[in-house]
């Protein structure tokens, strides 16, 4: 066992010694490695920041309720107490026609075309949240309906429309994530190949010879297999590297757009978890396109 | 009890080119006792490599059997003809083929290592030594004239015990006096070895040092007779 450990590491530190003989190729490789992964993660990133962002609407549309002009402000706050205890609606809010005014003039920037209408034009409202049961789009136009009957509602809004397209995008950027992935997995895996295929070639000889006394095909595949995976690693290493720097310099203005929507960050943190994924994920790619490439070239290589 | 060390039977190696096939060996068969030396001798292109590949398990035959002590070359993969050869084979070639990354020690212990042996770079200190080549063990091939490097392949053949060697053409890369050092040092560690030689030469003066003589001629064995030490 210690034998077979002692071969194994003595693999593994000859083949960082081919990379620290040839720094400029090794590394032209694994950077290509790094940039192929950090493609997919950024927009893996991207994906994950905008669940997060309906996260944020608990995945659930918002319903805006306008209250007529002609109420008093008790009489709307009934209203608000009597659509607060429907079963229907887990929670709602209620805004004055002085705080709608003030959310929408600082959302706008129209402070100036607003003072110069001379009074406030905007209604009283109730912004409510349905439970998860009444989500969904014919419950949620059904409680429309039935909301539309109360006397003092002068309108509603379902911002059904707006979520329904802002998840469907999440899910095309999903598919497309998933594809692009896919794709670079597969142009990640031609990378590391071809390199082993010219790491093979370039060996030749010595190959020959290693079979020639007495050399298993283990033996022989298995310096490959470990340049294969260092390839992967130190290219999903590498990546991390180059994730932290874009994200250094995307941040001042992910800041600034999340001050906009009053979030403290709108970017996805990737966790440990992930991070040390990215970095398996290229070893695993690595050693696998190793594997194949070293067992489709070995074979034309006979002992002589 | 079987004396045979190596038996072929009706070997033969076709390989098909663009326009027709190409008969490099045609029904060869033979019988090696344990202990002999064989000199496999003909012009070039005769076939003799050939003949030596299929003998040592470095290649299929398209038709025919080879036996290795007990082990039926033809009835193994790859990865069983690479244990028998390092279990009981060792090879001298023209090219020397010694590893250019490896020291003349480090390339003597190799089939050693790759055999599991804990004394193997012992083993191939000893063989240097008794080739001569003791100041030269941490040098690499590069660093030595080609008659040193011959030196080098003949101790890696020797330092792993085979029971069978085989030489092909090993003085074909020497100059005369350096070729007939290098033989007279194969035939000395084959002598004391007690392992059996089968060696392929165009040289008659190499061949007719050997126990017996077979002569391949357009991939035929066209004749196998007692060389002149034995008669």
């Amino acid at each position: 066992m210690r034998t077979y450990l002692n071969r194994h590491l003595q693999v593994l530190f000859a083949a960082i010694g081919t990379f620290a003989r040839t720094p400029f190729a090794s590394l032209a490789t694994i950077l290509i490695i790094a940039i192929t992964l950090v493609l997919p993660s950024i927009l893996y990133i991207t994906l994950k920041s905008g669940q997060q962002i309906a996260e944020g609407w608990q995945g659930r549309p918002q319903i805006s309720i306008f209250i007529d002009t002609e109420l008093g402000a008790q009489e709307a706050k009934l209203i608000f107490a009597e659509l607060s205890l429907h079963p229907a609606i887990e929670t709602a809010e209620f805004l004055t026609p002085q705080q709608a005014l003030e959310e929408f003039t600082a959302l706008s920037g129209m402070s100036y075309e607003l003072d110069f209408l001379g009074e406030n034009p905007l209604p009283a409202s109730i912004v409510a949240m349905p439970d998860q049961e009444n989500s969904e789009s014919d419950s949620l136009q059904a409680l429309k309906t039935e909301l539309e009957k109360i006397e003092g509602i002068e309108s509603i809004r379902l911002d059904l429309e707006w979520t329904d397209k802002f998840n469907s995008l999440l899910n095309t950027a999903e598919r497309t994530t998933y594809l692009l992935f896919a794709l670079l997995s597969a142009a990640l895996f031609l990378i590391v190949g071809n390199t082993i295929k010219l790491l093979i070639m370039n060996r030749r000889d010595e190959i020959e010879v290693t079979k020639l006394v007495g050399g298993s095909n283990a033996f022989v595949r298995r310096p490959f297999l470990y340049y294969g995976f260092l390839f992967g690693v130190c290219g999903g290493v590498c990546a991390l590297v180059l994730l932290y720097f874009s994200a250094i310099y995307i941040s001042p203005a992910l800041e600034n757009l999340a001050t906009l929507y009053q979030k403290e960050t709108l970017v996805y943190q990737l966790n440990w978890h992930e991070l040390l994924c990215i970095v398996a994920f290229g070893g695993a790619l690595g050693w696998i396109a190793a594997r194949l490439s070293v067992a489709r070239h070995l074979r034309h290589i006979k002992p002589r | 009890m079987n004396n045979n060390i190596l038996r072929a039977e009706h070997l033969s190696k076709t390989v098909s080119t663009s326009d027709h096939e190409l008969t490099i060996l045609d029904d060869v068969s033979f019988e090696l006792n344990r202990g002999q030396s064989l000199a496999i001798v003909g012009p070039s292109g005769a076939g003799k490599s050939t003949l030596l590949g299929l003998l040592a398990g470095l290649d299929t035959p398209s038709k025919g059997k080879v036996w290795l002590g007990d082990s039926e070359l033809t009835a193994m993969d790859e990865e069983g003809r690479a244990a028998v050869r390092a279990k009981m084979v060792g090879f001298v070639f023209q090219t020397f083929q010694l590893l250019s990354s490896l020291t003349a020690l480090e390339n003597v212990s190799l089939p050693m290592e790759l055999a599991g042996d804990k004394h193997a770079l012992d083993r191939a200190n000893k063989y240097l030594l008794r080739v001569g080549l003791a100041e030269r063990v941490n040098h690499y091939p590069k660093q030595l004239s080609g008659g040193e490097q011959q030196r080098v392949a003949i101790a890696r053949a020797f330092a792993c015990q085979p029971k069978i060697l085989f030489a092909d053409e090993p003085t074909g890369n020497l100059d005369q006096k350096t070729g007939l050092k290098v033989c007279d040092l194969l035939f000395e560690l084959n002598e004391q070895s007690d392992a059996t030689l089968v060696l392929v030469t165009h040289e008659q003066r190499l061949a007719s040092r050997c126990d017996h003589m077979i002569t391949i001629d357009d991939g035929k064995l066209v004749e196998s007779s007692l060389t002149n030490s034995q008669q």
